[in-house]
């Protein structure tokens, strides 16, 4: 099209219903023709205050609510808010629950790219990925079934370790499926990774360069989808994270195909970090005695973990009763949810869905 | 860098303008006027020895007789924290926006101001972020807020 030829500029609401949100988020589009100029978004849909919830439940009776935040990836909030805690109160775990909340973290993590994996590429139009994703994350819900008797909001985690320990049919289970899930990455890869019509869609899309990822505070995949190397698992290490010989796979291009890869990467590291952690299981305890009525010393502290959309810090003010004093919930997707605007920047509304999918945004994270 | 260091970087720059205090020793943060915030927040992103560019959380707390706002930040290339905090009155609250500074601000700032009802003076966008357009039942983050279906648990 001729760069003198314009159409009306004019507004286009895309959700809060709309397929490729996942989610309720509502996006008011500026378009010209089909090409976006402007974009903002609309979040607060699912806004359930838990942070004044929290105010108001002791540490144990608020561990069903960190399930919410991003129900797809459940353990990690469970992990997120205990974390903080045990470093308050200084609780020693043992060495089986770390493991035990290693392998439920990284089973889950690929749980959750999976979900995106399959979601992203039905928002491309690829609808056979995400039939073999939902095969496989099937497996994986079946394992968490197995240890907590619930698939997606597991309310698995406690201070001081987990709420039960692993039957043993677990174990050969896991095991079997890290054997199984190896080659399926590879599965997806042939479909989806050198598919002309799936890089016509990534190539070169929505680009997110080094300082702009910075500024936003983006982080997770999508920040190291832009080459830098930042991962908290390695920098940071929390649990027993130092342990295990893993890759962090970073992105050069920094577009929506580099985003793509990272996590499907990280999938592969994911499955190798349990298969690890499955050989080095020790026997022993799976939870330290607390006190039924336990009271953390008064005291602030901010810790961080590596989630599947970032980074996932929980800010706990206690003042040494029963119920927190005050709780902050950082996550990934608040933070990512806010570089779309600049990205979407002259993209087509096709490409829109693209750029907004390889962000990987779970809504009730952002609005909490 | 360590936390002495970085204390002593920012006191040769604001001196006797932040007092330290060590809070169980978990989350050093630095009590700051909170009219040199800007400044500080400024000093902080653009000097060589800090380069603090990533945003944890920004957010406020009420102390019952007084707000407080807490930024929790980090410098991804030097790996370092820096958390600062500011007092605030209860009623009217108002603290420069570093928005201009860190554009990952913007949200956190958003949320804070309709939750805690602080103002954030020169932000770009300050519509409310999470509640409802036509929400009127004032901040519900403050401790002795009350909403109709709002119940609070007795005490243990």
């Amino acid at each position: 099209m001729p760069e003198e030829i314009h159409a009306e500029e004019f507004m286009v609401n895309m959700g809060p219903q709309h397929p490729s949100t996942h989610g309720v988020l509502r996006l008011m589009l500026t378009m010209d023709g089909e090409v976006v100029l402007d974009a903002i978004p609309h979040v607060g849909y699912l806004h359930r205050a838990l942070e004044k919830i929290a105010e108001n439940r002791t540490f144990l009776q608020y561990i069903p609510y960190t399930d919410r935040l991003d129900y797809v990836s459940a353990m990690f909030g469970n992990y997120a808010f205990v974390y903080p805690i045990e470093k308050l109160a200084n609780v020693v775990v043992p060495e089986r629950a770390e493991y035990i909340r290693v392998i439920m973290m990284e089973l889950n993590r690929i749980a959750s790219h999976l979900i995106w994996l399959g979601t992203f590429s039905l928002d491309l139009g690829a609808i056979t990925p995400f039939l073999y994703c939902f095969r496989e994350r099937e497996q994986i819900l079946d394992l968490f079934e197995m240890v907590c008797g619930q698939r997606m909001t597991f309310n698995y985690m406690r201070v001081g370790g987990v709420s039960k320990d692993l039957p043993d049919e677990f174990v050969p289970m896991a095991r079997k499926f890290v054997d199984y899930f190896k080659p399926r990455v590879d599965e997806y890869e042939e479909i989806l990774t050198h598919n002309p019509i799936f890089l016509g869609r990534t190539k070169g899309i929505g680009l997110l360069d080094k300082e702009t990822a910075v500024e936003h505070s983006v982080s997770g995949p999508s920040l190291r989808g832009c080459g830098i190397n930042w991962d908290l698992r390695k920098n940071e290490p929390y649990s027993i994270y130092d342990r295990f010989t893993f890759e962090i796979p970073l992105g050069k291009a920094s577009d929506v195909w580099d985003r793509y890869e990272v996590r499907i990467q990280e999938m592969r590291q994911a499955n190798l970090i349990v298969e690890q952690a499955l050989k080095q299981l020790p026997q022993g305890e799976f939870k330290t005695k607390i006190p039924a009525v336990f009271k953390p010393p008064a005291g602030e502290v901010y810790t961080r973990i590596e989630a599947p959309r970032g980074e996932m810090g929980f800010y706990i003010i206690t003042d040494g009763t029963t119920k927190p004093y005050r709780v902050k919930i950082r996550t990934g997707s608040f933070c990512n949810l806010t570089v779309l605007p600049k990205l979407c920047k002259g993209w087509k509304i096709a490409d829109l869905v693209a750029i907004f999918g390889s962000l990987d945004v779970v809504l009730p994270e952002v609005d909490r | 860098m360590t936390i002495e260091e970085i204390t002593q970087i920012l006191n040769n720059k604001f001196p006797e303008k932040l007092k330290i205090i060590e809070v169980t020793s978990h989350q050093p943060a630095f009590f700051i006027e909170k009219e040199i915030l800007l400044e500080i927040c400024k000093f902080a992103k653009q000097s060589d020895q800090l380069k603090i560019d990533f945003v944890n959380a920004i957010f406020a707390v009420d102390r019952t007789d007084s707000l407080e706002i807490v930024y929790v930040l980090f410098s991804l290339e030097k790996r370092h924290r820096l958390c600062l905090k500011a007092k605030l009155p209860r009623k009217d609250a108002e603290i420069d926006s570093v928005t201009q500074v860190w554009e990952a601000a913007n949200w956190f700032e958003r949320e804070t101001s309709e939750l805690f009802g602080i103002k954030f003076k020169g932000h770009p966008d300050p519509r409310p972020l999470l509640l409802a357009e036509d929400w009127s039942e004032g901040y519900p983050m403050l401790r002795d807020w009350e909403g109709k279906d709002f119940i609070k648990l007795p005490p243990k």
